[in-house]
């Protein structure tokens, strides 16, 4: 039985620094967002996508192998590293938005399916931890190879998108432009 | 915007230098944009607008383009100067002069990465700039 004590405190460390991290992006970060809304944020939501496509896309990365010397593809990889991570984040951010409006609504729902919504906060949590895995991900590697992954994370938050779209018009349908436009659908070209 | 398309930028050579003459045609206190012609014909305002509406579609279509594409942008805007290409690398390296190129109406995201693509863009025309020099002084 004692030999089982660190692991089941370690379990217990992991388990609460999951928490505090959830709940850190859930509330803070997203109610900070909520509260000062950026005066561009219509702008940044139309292109967000295509921004990723140009951030991760093989093209430039291409050239630059080809055309340039060891030093330009050492500034490229570091300048393409900190677009990723920083469009990840906004990701991130916007994922978290989403979420925070659900929860919202959710409280005042009286047709609520436990069921689901453990689903959705299971995928959102998972989403989470991936979205910083890749982060820690490209860090090491770079953007260009983590191209494959970031575009299956992507696809998966599409499919968040769409499983919060349906529960909000189901709990309240006034508020599903919250979720509109303002999320990626994940097209990152693998 | 037709009358701004087909009159003034299209004389310009290339994107880069059609950004260039946009963004210093603005105020920087204000963001308002400033064109004689244009606010004799219309109004101000309108004006105004039309100059930041063409502003973000050049802005857009050099964003979206390729790195490839951009450096041959920049090497026909640093072609049509009246200065030795060299000073204009070096200073636009230094001095960042680039960041004011970008319209008032950009997102965060857009900017960072038009601001990162140029940064690279020069890098590598300077670069080609140099071993230019290097063969020359060989030769």
């Amino acid at each position: 039985m004692s030999q089982l004590l660190p692991y089941l405190f370690l379990g217990l460390l992991l388990f609460a620094v999951l928490a505090w991290w959830v709940w850190d992006t859930i509330v803070h970060r997203a109610a900070a967002e909520v509260l000062a809304p950026h005066r561009s944020r219509v702008k940044s939501v139309a292109s967000h996508r295509d921004l990723g496509e140009r951030i991760f896309g093989p093209e430039d990365w291409d050239f630059v192998s080809r055309e340039t010397s060891w030093e330009i593809h050492r500034m490229f990889q570091r300048e393409r590293t900190v677009l990723a991570i920083s469009w990840l984040r906004r990701t991130r951010l916007q994922v978290s938005q989403v979420m925070r409006a659900h929860l919202a609504v959710a409280q005042k729902s009286e047709d609520l399916k436990l069921t689901t919504e453990i689903r959705l906060a299971m995928s959102y949590l998972l989403f989470l931890v991936l979205c910083n895995s890749l982060i820690g991900w490209i860090r090491l590697l770079g953007p260009v190879r983590a191209r494959k992954i970031v575009g299956q994370t992507l696809q998966w938050a599409a499919q968040l998108r769409g499983a919060f779209e349906q529960l909000m018009a189901r709990v309240d349908p006034e508020s599903c432009g919250v979720v509109g436009p303002n999320f990626n659908r994940g097209t990152v070209r693998s | 915007m037709t009358d701004l398309r087909s009159r003034t930028l299209s004389r310009l050579p290339g994107d880069f230098s059609r950004l260039v003459y946009l963004a210093s045609s603005r105020d920087l206190s204000t963001g308002r944009y400033s064109h004689d012609g244009l606010a004799f014909h219309f109004s101000e305002t309108v004006a105004s607008k039309a100059m930041a509406a063409c502003h973000t579609e050049v802005f857009d279509r050099l964003l979206f383009c390729s790195l490839e594409e951009l450096i041959e942008e920049l090497g026909k805007y640093i072609s049509s100067t009246e200065v030795r290409p060299g000073d204009v690398l070096r200073s636009w390296k230094h001095l960042g002069s680039y960041r004011v190129t970008i319209p008032l109406e950009c997102d965060e995201m857009a900017a960072e990465v038009f601001l990162s693509n140029v940064k690279i863009a020069l890098a590598i025309l300077q670069r080609r700039h140099e071993s230019v020099l290097q063969d020359e002084q060989s030769a």
